[in-house]
C-alpha cells in the first residue's frame, strides 16, 4: 500500500512516481500537507479552500469558534469523513508525500499511521489490558503484546497508576485515566501522527494539565494535531496554530483558515485583526 | 501529586537564571567603573571603556531576551498566585537591572572625561563608599530573590539610608571647590555621579520590594519618599 510504503523514507525513495511529486526533504519536513482542502456534507460546504502543513514532532493546535470547520479539516487527516456518506473531500491532503485520498490508498491504513484521541473518553467495556492489546491484536501483531501493553501504557504516563490492575475493567478509572487509555490504545498500533479531537474538554483542571504535559512528552515521538476550544490550551502546548473562522461573506456557514504560524507569535502579535478579535475576546 | 506544568515552570526557571546572570553582570560592571573613576593610578583608557560598553551590550541583549520571552510565557501560560506574582516581578526586576548596567556605562565615560581635571580625596572617597554599599545593595537585593528571603529583603532601606547620606554630603563638598574651576567642573560631574548612584541604590530597594511582593503577596513601597535630601547648608 502506498501509505506504508510512504511513510518509510527510503522505501519512499524507491516507489516509482513519488520523488517526482515530492521532494523528499520536503516530505520529511512536513508530514502533512494540505493543499486547496474543501470539504462538504452534501450539499453544504464546511471548509473552504485550507492549505496547512504539518511538520513532522511538533504539536499543530487547530481553534477557531463553534462550525468553523476545524473538526472537519482535522477528520480530513486521517480519513474519518469516508465514515460519513455524505461527506465529500476535494484538494490533496499529503502524507509524506502521498496522496491519503489516492485510488490505491487504504483508509484503515490511513488510520492506523493516523491515530485519533476523541472528546470523550472512550475505552471498550474490556479490561485495561485489552483496550490496548484489542487493535494490534487485531492487525495481526506477532511480538510480545505484554510488552507492548507496558511499553504503550507507560508512554501515556498510566503505568505506573495502573500496573497492577490489568485485567480490570476500563470504567473503573478516572475519566483522565481513561483518556490517557485512549492515548495509550491510539499508540499501541504504532502511529506516526496523533489526531486529538478536543480531549479534554470532559476532564477536571487538573486531569487536563496532565494530558498536556503528557503531549509535550509525547511529541518527540509522534505529531500532534489537537482542535480545542480552550485558547489558553492552544498557547500552552501548541508550536503552531492555525486559526480557522466561519466566512461571513459565503452564503453558507463555510469555515475557512484565517491565519497559521507559530503559536508564541499568534498570542502576541497576531497579523490579522480577525484572529487578534478572536483570542482577546472581542468577537467569538 | 505529579508535575503537571513542567514545561512552564522550567521557562520560569530560565528566566530566573538569566535575570541572576543579569544582576551579576550590573553588579561587576558597576565596580569596574568605579574602580576606573577613583583610581588616580588607572588610565581610564578607551579600549577599557569600550570593553564595558560591549558588556552593557549584553546586558541589554539579555534585557530585551528576558523581555520576549517574558511576553510569550505571559500570553502563552497564563501564569496565576505565585506564578503571577513571580512573573510581575521579573518584568520589574529586568527593568531595574539594566538601568544598572546604564549607570555604569556613564560612569566609566565621565572618568575617562575628566581624567586630566583636578580631584578632590574627600569626594572620591565618598563616591568610593557610595559604590561599595550601592554594590552591596545590588547582590543583597539579588540574594533576597535568589533565596526567596523577606527578611533580607527588607534590609534594603538601611544600607539605601547610607547611600542616601553620601549623596546628601556631596553638594557641600563641591561647594568648597569653587576656589578653582576646574577642580569646580571635576565636582560637578562627580555630583552627577554621586545622583546615578543613589539612583542604583533606589532600584536595589525596589527590587527587594518586588521580592517582598513575591513572597507575601501584598505590595507596598518600603520607602515613602524616595527623592534624595540634598544637604546644602
Amino acid at each position: 500500500m502506498d501509505v506504508i510504503d510512504s511513510a518509510d523514507p527510503a522505501a519512499r525513495a524507491a516507489t516509482p512516481g513519488e520523488s517526482a511529486a515530492t521532494a523528499p526533504d520536503e516530505a520529511e519536513t512536513f508530514v502533512l500537507r494540505v493543499e486547496g482542502l474543501n470539504a462538504f456534507y452534501g450539499d453544504f460546504q464546511a471548509v473552504a479552500e485550507v492549505d496547512l502543513d504539518i511538520r513532522g514532532n511538533e504539536i499543530t493546535a487547530l481553534i477557531g469558534p463553534s462550525g468553523c470547520g476545524k473538526s472537519t479539516v482535522l477528520r480530513c487527516f486521517n480519513r474519518m469523513n469516508d465514515l460519513i456518506e455524505v461527506a465529500r473531500v476535494e484538494g490533496s491532503v499529503r502524507y509524506h508525500g502521498v496522496d491519503l485520498y489516492g485510488p490505491n490508498v487504504d483508509a484503515v491504513e490511513v488510520r492506523r499511521r493516523i491515530g485519533m484521541v476523541f472528546q470523550k473518553p472512550n475505552p471498550f467495556p474490556k479490561s485495561i489490558y485489552d483496550n490496548i492489546a484489542f487493535g494490534p491484536k487485531i492487525a495481526g501483531y506477532q511480538g510480545n503484546m505484554d510488552d507492548l501493553v507496558e511499553e504503550s501504557l507507560i508512554k501515556a504516563a498510566l503505568w505506573t497508576e495502573v500496573n497492577d490492575k490489568l485485567r480490570e475493567s476500563a470504567f473503573a478509572l478516572s475519566g483522565g485515566q481513561q483518556q490517557r487509555l485512549c492515548i495509550a490504545r491510539a499508540i499501541a498500533t504504532s502511529p506516526d501522527v496523533l489526531l486529538m479531537d478536543e480531549p479534554c474538554s470532559a476532564l477536571d483542571p487538573i486531569a487536563t494539565l496532565r494530558i498536556e504535559e503528557l503531549m509535550t512528552e509525547l511529541k518527540r515521538d509522534y505529531t500532534i494535531i489537537i482542535v480545542t476550544h480552550n485558547m489558553q490550551q492552544a498557547a500552552r502546548v501548541s508550536d503552531r496554530t492555525a486559526f480557522f473562522t466561519v466566512d461571513a461573506e459565503r452564503e453558507q456557514r463555510t469555515g475557512v483558515l484565517v491565519e497559521f504560524g507559530e503559536t508564541a507569535t499568534m498570542f502576541t502579535r497576531p497579523t490579522q485583526q480577525k484572529t487578534e478579535d478572536y483570542i482577546t475576546g472581542r468577537f467569538g | 501529586m505529579t508535575q503537571v506544568r513542567r514545561r512552564f515552570h522550567e521557562e520560569l526557571e530560565d528566566l530566573e537564571r538569566d535575570l541572576m546572570a543579569m544582576g551579576e553582570m550590573a553588579e561587576s560592571m558597576l565596580g569596574e567603573a568605579i574602580d576606573i573613576l577613583v583610581n588616580p593610578e588607572h588610565p581610564a583608557k578607551k579600549a577599557e571603556i569600550e570593553a564595558l560598553v560591549d558588556r552593557d551590550d549584553a546586558v541589554d541583549d539579555l534585557y530585551l531576551s528576558i523581555e520576549r520571552r517574558w511576553h510569550e510565557v505571559m500570553a502563552m501560560q497564563t501564569p496565576v498566585a505565585v506564578d503571577l506574582r513571580l512573573m510581575s516581578a521579573m518584568l520589574h526586576i529586568n527593568a531595574h537591572l539594566e538601568r544598572m548596567a546604564d549607570v555604569a556605562v556613564n560612569i566609566a565615560k565621565t572618568a575617562r572625561k575628566v581624567r586630566r581635571l583636578p580631584t578632590s580625596d574627600v569626594i572620591l572617597g565618598y563616591i568610593r563608599e557610595m559604590g561599595d554599599v550601592a554594590r552591596h545593595m545590588i547582590r543583597t537585593a539579588m540574594e533576597s530573590f535568589a533565596t526567596r528571603n523577606h527578611e533580607l529583603a527588607t534590609q534594603l532601606p538601611d544600607m539605601d539610608d547610607d547611600v542616601d547620606r553620601l549623596n546628601g554630603r556631596m553638594y557641600r563638598e563641591v561647594r568648597k571647590c569653587d576656589e578653582d574651576s576646574e577642580l569646580l567642573e571635576w565636582g560637578i560631574r562627580m555630583m552627577v555621579i554621586s545622583r546615578h548612584l543613589e539612583r542604583v541604590g533606589d532600584h536595589a530597594v525596589d527590587i527587594a520590594e518586588q521580592v517582598a511582593f513575591l513572597l507575601t503577596g501584598v505590595f507596598r513601597e518600603f520607602n515613602e519618599d524616595t527623592s534624595p535630601d540634598v544637604d546644602d547648608d
